[in-house]
């Protein structure tokens, strides 16, 4: 098991290494400037002689190679540089945001897996009945609602409206509820269809025949059982928007003013922040190949045959 | 299956629905954000909300920090008013040397920072000396490139001495950064402030007193403020980036004021307008929106094309249709409220007919059947760049792109991001562009300056106007001039120039926007375009 751990965790190397070529060569494709941009941004023409003198002081007139193979001796040491915006490091940057993006995170996936949860079963259960459809229509309108509206559309009611809720910021839990809400409306939409079709396929399967023959109570067969099958693609669904989730939500932090990470990307690429987009880059890629070990784990731990094949291959 | 279907099983999974569905109404509680922007507490106090955090609150450096809140802080020596009206500010008053080479400042008596220690003549060096320290990041200002000396003659008095005259000095002394005083605490060790501030130690009416970085800043009155104190005591700065939402939270009542150059859509400052419950305040013009018609173009080369795509367009109808009355149809490349541009120059009118028989007259005719005009077998087509991110200019480029088409000169659009249009601008690699003027207190002189030097793509633009060496002599006159008279002409006949060539063709009029809740008894805009606008509000009695 530990073995498994570490590999999976030294295929960072590779994914990294790629993400950062991938990025670098992408950044200067693209005709943007960071120097011309950083001047921009601070409203001053950016004449030649700025320029000249900012793509120095970014490092941006050496060579494309030496600059490459600096970022990567910086990435290894986990120096990030300074931001070229704010002039401050920007791992403390970076994990400054952090407590606001997971808290975010957190509650979106805790309220959706406690909504489609339920909600998937019992669809499954009563196919075609009234909370099937409710489930359907829950679905339907969480994936194709844009973000953006959908947040906009809650704070006019329960927040202009209503006066229920604050409108924007990061305070207290009531804070919290809009922004998870509109984030949760498309996982629980895609959770609980999900749960619904692998429970639909677990209940075909032979163990559920012989678990009714035993006489076993439905309640404890689908719960105990079924359940546990079916939601092993919902954990893998859970486990990429993890990662989604914890590198930013742009759009819901836009709109509801949340100061984690995804504002903070945006706000790099617009300025052409190179040392912000780079360790995003880094940190996106380290923490999806996490979630994604995490995901199979928990996977392990749950469906012993997995775990069979992986000692078998070993 | 119907065994499932229990009350008894069905239970535990209902009460986990109305669990959340509890914790959901239970927001019902009327109870709104305590966070400490919690303003309500205080006062005479408002919030307003901003794009962007307000940044580090270097009085010396650019980016992240935001002009508004760096002018809360610190103040400048002398300071922009109404009509370019120079008033005193840190200096009670100034000498100007004949030859207009030397400034001696007479510092305001009894001027403490936020902090306490004195404001004087040693302090005052100390920041020019630290800004001075990278001229090159500064350059952009007139008044850097021309400083030779910054020296202490007591401890009230300041001077400073330029390499050759240059009259705007007082303007760029008024304009936010990099001019503008830290305290002694503030300062770094190496005395280096571009590295980065210890702490904001300004002389101004402000002090910040509470901070969370993309959230909110909290703005007390400095007790140690030699002038007299703003109505308002507190100010909240909530950082909402997003137009919509700062536009329901101004509606719930969360903010008192919103306040900017396009901070909220044309649609919604419109609906806010209507509503009798706010108030909607539009300032003097602090920009000219204007097309550059590139006069390097061979195309464009000929004043007679230029003067008819000028007249062939209804800019009243275009800018008041799109803009819906925020903006106001421009008839001079400098609006009338910057000093030395309150003259009368002939606007140029809408008038299709002129415009056809002027490019009939300059051999571009339509060909039989055809509806784009030629000359040498060559189209009459060009392309207009504009900010694919701002729906004015893209909005403007499609109309002026029918009228133009009606006329027989086509127009291809292309949207580009600003940074990309800056280059092509400075590249002189364009047709047509929407441009921008500086405002106060840049203006006039910002503008002559790029007009006459080469590398901000306006004296590129203006490259084939005839008399373009006499316009640089003019504007290099202008700029050294030590006489008001003599300048005050020179500008006129450097302006009407400029109107006759029809190469900077003026649009509209930018204003800025103030929406307002009515415990807001009166909100004056400031004069200088950067400035913060907390001094000038006065709230009702509460």
């Amino acid at each position: 098991m530990i073995g498994y751990i570490g590999r999976r965790i030294v295929a960072i190397v590779p994914i990294v290494f790629i993400a950062t070529l991938i990025t670098f060569a992408l950044i200067h494709i693209s005709p943007i400037d960071p120097a011309e941009a950083y001047l921009t941004a601070a409203h001053i023409y950016p004449t030649d002689e700025l320029l000249q003198q900012k793509r120095h002081e970014f490092g941006l007139d050496r060579p494309l190679l030496v600059q490459y193979v600096h970022t990567l001796g910086n990435i290894a040491t986990l120096d990030f540089g300074k931001s070229y915006l704010t002039n401050q490091p920007v791992w403390n940057e970076v994990v400054s945001k952090l407590p606001a993006t997971t808290e975010l995170a957190f509650w979106s996936m805790l309220f959706s897996a406690l909504v489609s949860i339920p909600l998937g079963v019992l669809a499954a259960v009563y196919k075609n009945s009234w909370i099937d459809m409710l489930s359907r229509i829950i679905a339907y309108l969480g994936a194709s609602i844009p973000q953006f509206w959908l947040g906009y559309l809650l704070i006019f009611f329960f927040a202009v409206k209503l006066d229920w809720l604050p409108v924007e910021g990061r305070g207290d839990w009531r804070n919290l509820v809009l922004p998870t809400m509109t984030l949760s409306m498309v996982l629980i939409a895609v959770y609980t269809r999900l749960l619904r079709a692998s429970m639909l396929d677990q209940l075909q399967e032979t163990y559920v025949q012989y678990a009714r023959m035993r006489g076993l109570r439905e309640r404890v067969i689908m719960l105990k059982h079924v359940l546990k099958m079916a939601i092993m693609p919902l954990i893998s669904g859970m486990g990429i928007n993890l990662g989604k989730l914890l590198t930013g939500t742009i759009i819901v932090e836009q709109v509801f003013s949340w100061p984690g990470f995804g504002r903070y990307f945006v706000e790099a690429i617009f300025n052409r922040d190179i040392p912000v987009i780079q360790c995003y880059i880094f940190f996106a890629a380290c923490l999806f190949i996490l979630c994604n070990l995490l995901v199979d784990l928990v996977q392990l731990y749950m469906d012993p045959r997995i775990s069979l094949k992986g000692r078998a291959k070993r | 299956m119907k065994s499932f279907y229990s009350k008894k099983s069905v239970t535990p999974i209902m009460i986990v629905l109305v669990a959340i569905l509890l914790v959901v109404a239970g927001c019902s509680s009327n109870q709104n954000s305590t966070t400490a922007t919690d303003n309500k507490a205080v006062p005479k106090s408002i919030t307003m909300s901003w794009p962007r955090d307000i940044g580090t609150m270097n009085p010396h450096t650019y980016n992240p920090s935001q002009l508004f809140a760096q002018s809360m802080m610190y103040e400048p020596l002398v300071s922009y008013q109404s009509n370019g009206k120079l008033t005193p500010a840190l200096a009670k008053s100034w000498d100007i040397s004949k030859d207009g080479k030397v400034y001696t400042f007479h510092l305001r008596p009894n001027v403490k920072f936020s902090d306490g220690t004195p404001f004087n003549a040693d302090i005052v060096k100390k920041n020019f000396d630290a800004v001075l320290k990278h001229k090159d990041t500064h350059s952009w200002l007139g008044i850097v490139g021309v400083i030779d000396q910054t020296e202490v003659v007591d401890d009230h008095t300041f001077r400073l001495t330029l390499t050759e005259p240059y009259y705007p000095v007082l303007q760029d002394l008024s304009v936010v950064r990099p001019f503008r005083f830290l305290g002694a605490a503030g300062f770094p060790d190496n005395g280096d402030t571009a590295e980065g501030i210890k702490e904001p130690v300004g002389t101004g009416p402000w002090l910040l007193s509470e901070y969370k970085q993309d959230e909110y800043a909290v703005f007390k009155q400095n007790p140690n403020y030699w002038g007299t104190l703003p109505d308002v005591q507190q100010v909240t700065i909530k950082i909402i980036p997003d137009a919509e939402t700062r536009v329901a939270a101004f509606e719930k009542g969360d903010l008192d004021l919103i306040y900017g150059e396009g901070v909220i859509s044309l649609d919604a400052f419109n609906q806010l307008r209507e509503n009798q419950e706010y108030t909607t305040q539009l300032s003097e013009p602090v920009g000219t929106r204007s097309l550059l018609l590139n006069s390097s173009n061979p195309k464009l080369a000929d004043i007679r094309v230029r003067t008819a795509l000028n007249q062939g367009f209804n800019k009243k109808d275009m800018v008041e249709g799109i803009t819906s009355g925020l903006e106001e149809p421009a008839d001079s490349i400098l609006s009338k409220n910057y000093p030395y541009t309150n003259i009368d120059l002939k606007p140029v009118t809408y008038n299709v007919a002129s415009s056809q028989a002027l490019l009939d007259e300059a051999g571009w005719k339509l060909p039989a059947g055809g509806t784009v005009r030629e000359k040498n077998g060559e189209p009459l087509e060009f392309e207009l760049i504009y900010d694919k991110t701002d729906p004015i200019q893209k909005a403007m480029a499609e109309t002026i792109q029918a009228e133009w088409g009606a006329l027989g000169a086509k127009v291809n659009l292309s949207g580009l991001e600003l940074t990309v249009q800056i280059k092509r601008l400075k590249a002189n690699d364009f047709d047509l562009y929407f441009w921008y003027n500086y405002g106060a207190p840049y203006d006039p002189h910002s503008f002559i300056n790029v007009v006459a030097s080469p590398g901000f793509g306006i004296s590129e633009t203006l490259s084939a106007v005839p008399n373009k060496k006499e316009l640089d002599q003019q504007i290099r006159a202008t700029l050294s001039s030590t006489d008001e008279t003599k300048r005050q002409e020179l500008y006129r006949s450097i302006l009407t120039t400029l109107q006759e060539q029809s190469a900077i063709v003026p649009i509209s009029y930018i204003k800025k926007t103030a929406v307002y809740h009515k415990n807001i008894a009166q909100f004056v805009f400031p004069a200088n375009r950067d400035e913060n606008p907390f001094s000038g509000i006065t709230l009702n009695a509460q």
